[in-house]
C-alpha cells in the first residue's frame, strides 16, 4: 500500500496483508464452525486453559527470541497488522450487537437453522470466528510488548505497557477462565436451608455452600398515582405521561387535566369489591394492599367523583376510579426500592456466618460471591423466597489485574495526551 | 426544582452560551466569551445540582437525564478547546449541538421521579455515567473537528494542527471511555455477578472503544491519510450514539438489562 510497485505479499508487509490474514483467521474460524459447531467452554475448563495459556504466552516469546529478525513477527508487532484485527473484530462486535442472541445453554439442534446460526453468530462468544480472532489480537499484542522492551525506553511508555499488558492480561484471562466460570441459582424459602442450586443449562448441583434464609424484606417507593386513557390503557398525557408520588393525605394536584384531592389512605388494606361496590377497610395481615382514596375532578364536571384506587397484588384485584368515560385514575404497582435477605451461610469447609445480602452488596465466602437475585414477583413484597445467585470465578484477580493496568493507562493516557509530531 | 423550570435556566444559559460564541468569533474578546461560556455553566450546573436535591438520586437515570448532562459537558469541551488551541468557530458548534440536545430534552421529557431501581443503587452509578457523558462531550468535539474538516478539505489553512486538535481531544475522549467502561465493569460484577456479560449495551460500548482505537491506531503511521482519520471519527462517533441511546431500538436490545428509562 505504501508504494505502488510493491505486490501483495512482497515485503515489507503493509494493510493489504493484514485484512488477508485477518480475513484468512476469520475464514478459519468459519470452516471450523461449519465443521464441528460451537465452542465448548467446558472443554476448556482447568487445567487445558491454563496449558492452552501458558503455551501461547511461552511460545511467542521463544518464537520472538529466536528469530528477532523474522519480518513476519516483526511484521505482526506493528499498526499494520493490529489496524486490520480491529476492524474485523469490530465488524463482530456490531454483528453481535445487532443479532439477537440465544442463551449459551440452547444446543445446536434447538437453533434455527440460517445462516447466521450456521456461522456461530447467534452464539457469538463461544464461536470460532470470534475466539480465534480475539487469539490473534492476543498474539500481536504479546508480540507488540515484546518488540517494544527492546527499544529505548522513555517515560512515556510507561502508558503504553500499562494499557497494552492491562488488556493482554484482562483479555487472556477472560477468555480462558471463562471456561471456570460457574453461576448457580438458588432459590431458599424464609426458614429454609438450600444447597442445592441450578446451573445455567438447567441442572441441579449440590453446591459446598448452603443458604439458611433468616428472613426476607422488601422496601417499596410511595405509591403514583396516573391517568389513564380508558380505550388505550396509556397513560396520560400521550406526549409525556406524568404520574403523582404519594406524600400525605390532604394533598392535592393537577395531573393530565384532573385536579385531584387525597382524601385517604390505607397502607395495610383489604379491597374488597364485587360488580357495583368497593370496600376498602384496614388489614393488619400479610397479603394486604395499598389504597388511596381520592377526589378528582375535570373542568366542566359537575361533581367530582371519589373513590378508592388500588394497585392490587396477589390476595386483592386492583380497583381505578373512572372520572368520565374516556379517563380513569389507576395506580401502578409499587416500584421496589430495596430488597434483601437475612441469611446464615454454612460451608463444608466449616464457615458459619450470619450476613445481610442486598442488590449491589454480594457476600463473598470462600471462593464464592452470592448474590441477590429476585424473589418470587407474584407475591411482591410479602414474598417469602429468596433467589440468590452464586458464582465462582477463580480467574478474576488476575482479570481485574489487567482491568486495574488498564485504568492506570487510561489515566496516564488523559494526562499524557498523544506523542507530540513535528510537522 | 421541578423539571417545568427546566425551559427557563436551559434559555438563560443557551443565551450566555451565544453570547460567548459571537464573542470568540471577533477575534479580540476572548475574555467575553471566556466568561459568558463560564456563566452559562453555572447558570446549568445550578438546574442540576438543584434537580439532583429535588429527587433525591443522581439525575442520570433517564435518557433525558444524560442528554441534560451531554448538553451541560458539550460547552465545557468546547471552552476547553477553545482555551487549548483557539479554534474561534468550536464554541458556535458545541452551543449548537448542544442546544439540539436542550430542544429534544424540553419537546420529549422523560418521567422524572425519585425512583431509583435497586441496581442502579451504587456508588458507581454517578461516576460511571458522568465520566462517560463527559467522554461523548469531548469526542463530541473532536466530531466537529472532523465534520470542519471534511467539509472545508481544501480550505483548512494548517490541517497539521487540527488534526492534532483531534488528535488530543480523542486520546482525552478515549481515556474517559475507557475508565468509564471499566467502572462498569466493576460495578457489573458487584452488580450482576459478572464483569463482562456482551449485554447490547456492552457490546456497543466495546464497539465504540475499538472505534476510537482505530482511529488511535491509524493514526500512529506518519503516512496515515487526514481524510480517512476524520472519516473514521464520524465512525467511531455513530458507533458512540448506537452505544448511548440507538442501542434501545435494535432487536438485540430486547434482552438487555441497561434499560432504566
Amino acid at each position: 500500500m505504501k508504494s505502488r510497485s510493491r505486490k501483495i505479499w512482497e515485503q515489507p508487509w503493509g494493510y493489504a496483508e493484514g485484512f488477508i490474514v485477518a480475513t484468512g483467521i476469520l475464514l478459519t474460524g468459519l470452516m471450523l464452525q461449519l465443521t464441528v459447531g460451537n465452542i465448548e467452554p467446558a472443554l476448556f475448563a482447568s487445567p487445558v486453559n491454563v496449558i492452552m495459556g501458558a503455551s501461547l504466552t511461552a511460545g511467542l516469546i521463544a518464537v520472538y527470541f529466536l528469530l528477532p529478525q523474522n519480518k513476519a513477527t516483526k511484521w505482526l508487532s506493528g499498526v499494520y497488522a493490529a489496524v486490520p484485527a480491529i476492524v474485523l473484530l469490530l465488524l463482530l462486535c456490531m454483528i453481535l450487537g445487532l443479532t439477537p442472541q440465544l442463551p449459551l445453554s440452547t444446543g445446536r439442534m434447538q437453533a434455527s437453522d440460517n445462516l447466521f446460526s450456521r456461522l456461530g453468530w447467534v452464539q457469538m462468544t463461544t464461536s470460532w470466528s470470534f475466539i480465534l480472532l480475539c487469539f490473534y489480537i492476543l498474539i500481536i499484542l504479546e508480540l507488540t510488548l515484546l518488540r517494544r522492551t527492546r527499544k529505548k525506553q522513555s517515560w512515556r511508555d510507561i502508558g503504553f505497557y500499562l494499557n497494552h499488558l492491562g488488556l493482554f492480561v484482562a483479555l487472556l484471562a477472560g477468555l480462558s477462565g471463562s471456561a471456570d466460570l460457574k453461576r448457580f441459582t438458588m432459590s431458599v424459602q424464609e426458614g429454609q436451608v438450600e444447597w442445592r442450586g441450578t446451573g445455567q443449562s438447567g441442572e441441579t448441583i449440590e453446591l459446598p455452600v448452603a443458604i439458611q434464609l433468616d428472613t426476607f424484606r422488601i422496601e417499596e417507593y410511595p405509591p403514583r398515582l396516573v391517568v389513564v386513557e380508558n380505550m388505550t390503557g396509556k397513560i396520560l398525557p400521550a406526549a409525556h405521561p406524568e404520574s403523582y408520588h404519594f406524600v400525605e393525605i390532604g394533598k392535592t394536584a393537577r395531573l393530565a387535566g384532573v385536579s385531584l384531592e387525597i382524601m385517604d389512605y390505607l397502607p395495610h388494606a383489604a379491597i374488597l369489591r364485587d360488580s357495583t361496590f368497593v370496600n376498602v377497610v384496614p388489614m393488619m395481615m400479610e397479603g394486604a394492599g395499598t389504597a388511596i382514596k381520592v377526589k378528582a375532578a375535570k373542568p366542566g364536571m359537575e361533581q367530582p367523583v371519589e373513590g378508592w384506587v388500588s394497585s392490587g397484588n396477589y390476595l386483592f384485584p386492583h380497583s381505578t376510579l373512572p372520572v368520565d368515560e374516556f379517563t380513569s385514575i389507576v395506580m401502578p404497582p409499587q416500584e421496589v426500592k430495596k430488597y434483601k435477605s437475612f441469611v446464615t451461610l454454612y460451608s463444608e469447609k466449616g464457615t458459619n456466618l450470619q450476613a445481610v445480602i442486598e442488590v449491589n452488596k454480594p457476600l463473598s465466602v470462600e471462593e464464592w460471591m452470592i448474590y441477590q437475585y429476585s424473589y418470587d414477583n407474584s407475591k411482591g413484597k410479602y414474598s417469602d423466597v429468596s433467589i440468590f445467585e452464586l458464582v465462582r470465578d477463580p480467574w478474576l484477580k488476575v482479570v481485574y489485574t489487567g482491568i486495574f493496568m488498564l485504568l492506570a493507562g487510561a489515566l496516564f493516557l488523559f494526562i499524557a495526551g498523544p506523542k507530540k509530531r513535528t510537522a | 426544582m421541578s423539571w417545568e423550570l427546566f425551559i427557563y435556566f436551559a434559555a438563560g444559559a443557551l443565551l450566555f452560551w451565544i453570547m460567548g460564541a459571537i464573542a470568540a468569533l471577533g477575534n479580540r474578546h476572548r475574555a467575553l466569551s471566556i466568561f459568558c461560556t463560564t456563566a452559562g455553566l453555572l447558570v446549568f450546573a445550578f438546574f442540576i445540582a438543584a434537580l439532583w436535591h429535588s429527587l433525591e438520586r443522581p439525575p442520570l437515570r433517564t435518557m433525558g437525564e444524560t442528554r441534560l448532562w451531554y448538553s451541560f459537558f458539550l460547552p465545557i469541551a468546547g471552552l476547553l478547546t477553545y482555551l487549548r488551541w483557539n479554534y474561534k468557530w468550536i464554541l458556535s458548534f458545541t452551543t449548537l449541538l448542544s442546544a439540539v440536545f436542550i430542544m429534544v430534552n424540553i419537546k420529549n421529557p422523560d418521567i422524572h421521579n425519585k425512583v431509583l431501581m435497586p441496581a442502579l443503587q451504587s456508588p458507581w452509578f454517578a461516576p460511571h455515567v458522568i465520566i462517560y457523558m463527559f467522554s461523548y462531550a469531548i469526542l463530541g468535539a473532536a466530531t466537529l473537528g472532523a465534520l470542519y474538516y471534511l467539509v472545508k478539505e481544501k480550505k483548512v489553512s494548517n490541517p497539521e494542527r487540527l488534526m492534532q486538535m483531534t488528535d488530543e481531544l480523542v486520546y482525552a475522549g478515549t481515556a474517559c471511555i475507557t475508565l468509564g467502561m471499566l467502572m462498569g465493569a466493576i460495578w457489573a460484577k458487584e452488580a450482576w455477578g459478572h464483569y463482562w456479560s456482551w449485554d447490547p449495551k456492552e457490546t456497543w460500548a466495546a464497539a465504540t472503544w475499538l472505534g476510537y482505537l482505530l482511529y488511535i491506531h491509524y493514526r500512529l503511521k506518519k503516512n496515515a491519510s487526514h481524510e480517512l482519520s476524520m472519516i473514521l471519527l464520524l465512525v467511531a462517533f455513530m458507533l458512540l450514539q448506537i452505544c448511548w441511546y440507538g442501542v434501545n431500538y435494535l432487536p438485540s436490545a430486547q434482552q438487555s438489562v441497561h434499560t432504566y428509562s
